[in-house]
């Protein structure tokens, strides 16, 4: 567990241990989805594009 | 950290770095102690990535004398912002756009092995029409298993006003000036309808993160939480989750003040015309430099000004308005334009720490050109504020005056008058031109055709 060195900005207590909490819950999604990916793409089905990965794209998803 | 005698008032807490300006030039000092996440941020990458895509500020690094010599490892010359804005005064979707630019920015570190080491709203500004980062020394060296420090901030700098004003109502976007280091969890979990609890990313990241600030204030995080930290996927789905929340909040601008503006306007197309000439006129004789268009409604008239290439911020007191606007210029990608919320009637004071960190109005100002189109008749018989007033608060922040004057007799200002006894016995034309002719020079004054209205260009007095 990396504590140090320590964030300029007080992170809250509560928000520390509960972000841990509700990431482990959402990081199962994230590996589930990686292994998907990889899964699809030995099937050689192409990936959707992720949009951080072009440089055009920006963050202009109000509606 | 020890203040030097030209560094910001905004700009103190991070070690890191500070502003400082000098020679009227804005100048960031990078310290040695952030000097290791600086330069992987620069070496990894992700600079230049975010230039690119708009996201960040660009900077040079220059050889200046450093403010505080003894902490410094390099001193950073950044791009200027045209004028800063602040969150109270910015619509639903400028919120929305800068709440998701900080987590594409957040999301794009991750992958070249950085991290947000803050999630401050404060720190984006819009700059060609969008929201980018202007704080450079924002960014640390991702570290496996450690946690987001800036999860809390983003939540009250971001998602609690944005749910508020989706699901609320907009105006809560207001709480924001009352706390500038966002909207307390608690608070706004009282004030959402129950049903938020059934939106996932809301019930997890407002509802149940306000409890445990509750129930956790006082542990000692080491010893509770989990061995192994946070891993990176569970810090990409935490980013990924927030995203996926703030995407889904909406709102439509409905039931506005001004919605319709002028549809209901009296001026035929002609006089409408004409009173757009004038003021095209007015600008080519004067070259302002910057505009500010008081009670620009949807900005139709402010675009006279940034469609010529002067940066003009465009305040209107009505969000929806200024909602409408935002989104004209992210679909037309207009560059010169900034539409803000303000109520003349209270402006946007300066706030935080000794008042220093947030500028009000005035502060921000002097502006070359201001418009006040059809807004006199708001202030002085809505608002009661005598005309001597009126001149002498517009001669403290701009040159140059462009009023539209609206006539008692006209149907706008018989609307206000309707409930009301009429006490504005100067409120005429001669008694406006005497009002502001104590601080103005009337350089020129024009009818407006097949209209009862009076378009001025004033000058201040020196």
């Amino acid at each position: 567990m990396h504590f140090s060195p320590p964030a300029y900005l007080d992170p809250g207590s509560g928000s520390f241990i509960i972000q841990i909490l509700i990431a482990a819950a959402l990081g199962i999604g994230v590996a589930i989805t990686a292994s998907w990916s990889k899964i699809k793409r030995w099937l050689g089905i192409k990936p959707a594009a992720d949009e951080t990965d072009d440089d055009d794209s920006d963050a202009d998803a109000a509606n | 950290m020890p203040r030097t005698s030209d560094s910001l008032p905004a700009s103190f807490r991070d070690p890191g770095g500070f502003l400082f300006s000098r020679g009227g030039i804005l100048y960031r000092q990078v310290n040695r102690v952030g000097a290791d996440d600086y330069t992987r941020f620069m070496e990894s990458g992700l600079y230049e990535k975010l230039v690119k895509a708009g996201l960040l500020i660009p900077h040079a690094e220059v050889d200046e004398t450093p403010a505080d010599a003894a902490r410094a490892f390099k001193v950073i010359r950044p791009e200027r912002v045209p004028f800063i804005s602040y969150p109270y005064e910015w619509s639903f979707s400028q919120l929305k756009d800068a709440a998701l630019a900080t987590l594409s920015i957040q999301k794009r570190a991750l992958k070249l092995g950085m991290s947000l080491k803050d999630a401050s709203a404060y720190n984006i500004q819009f700059l060609h029409g969008k929201p980018a980062l202007i704080d450079t020394l924002s960014f640390e060296i991702y570290r496996e298993g450690k946690p987001w420090d800036a999860y809390r901030q983003f939540c009250q700098h971001f998602l609690a006003p944005l749910a508020l004003m989706s699901r609320v109502d907009v105006r809560l976007g207001h709480l924001l000036r009352v706390y500038v280091d966002g909207i307390p969890l608690d608070l706004a979990g009282r004030l959402l309808p129950s049903a938020t609890k059934l939106n996932f990313g809301l019930l997890t990241h407002l509802h149940i993160h306000a409890s445990a600030q509750t129930r956790y204030a006082d542990a000692d995080v080491k010893s509770i939480s989990p061995k192994g930290g946070m891993s990176r996927n569970a810090f990409i789905g935490l980013i990924d989750s927030l995203e996926k929340t703030v995407r889904k909040l909406t709102w439509k601008p409905a039931g506005t003040e001004w919605g319709n503006y002028y549809e209901i306007t009296n001026y035929t197309d002609t006089g409408f015309a004409h009173k757009k000439e004038i003021i095209s006129d007015w600008l080519k004789k004067i070259a302002p430099k910057s505009v500010w268009d008081l009670g620009a409604n949807n900005g139709e008239f402010s675009r006279l000004a940034s469609a010529a290439g002067i940066p003009t911020v465009a305040w209107d007191i009505d969000p929806s308005a200024v909602e409408q606007n935002y989104l004209r210029i992210k679909s037309e990608k207009e560059q010169n334009l900034l539409p803000l919320i303000l109520d003349l009637t209270n402006p946007s004071p300066a706030l935080g720490w000794a008042n220093e960190e947030r500028d009000s109005l005035g502060q921000r100002g002097p502006v070359d050109a201001v418009f006040a189109l059809a807004l006199i008749h708001h202030l002085a018989v809505s608002n009661n504020v005598p005309l001597s007033m009126l001149a002498d608060f517009f001669a403290g922040f701009c040159r140059w005056l462009v009023v539209e004057w609206v006539p008692k007799s006209d149907s706008q200002v018989q609307k206000l008058l309707r409930t009301r006894r009429d006490i504005f016995e100067t409120y005429t034309r001669e008694g406006f031109e005497s009002a502001f002719a104590t601080r103005f020079h009337i350089r020129e004054s024009v009818d407006v055709k097949e209209s009862e209205r009076r378009m001025y260009l004033l000058e201040r007095k020196e």
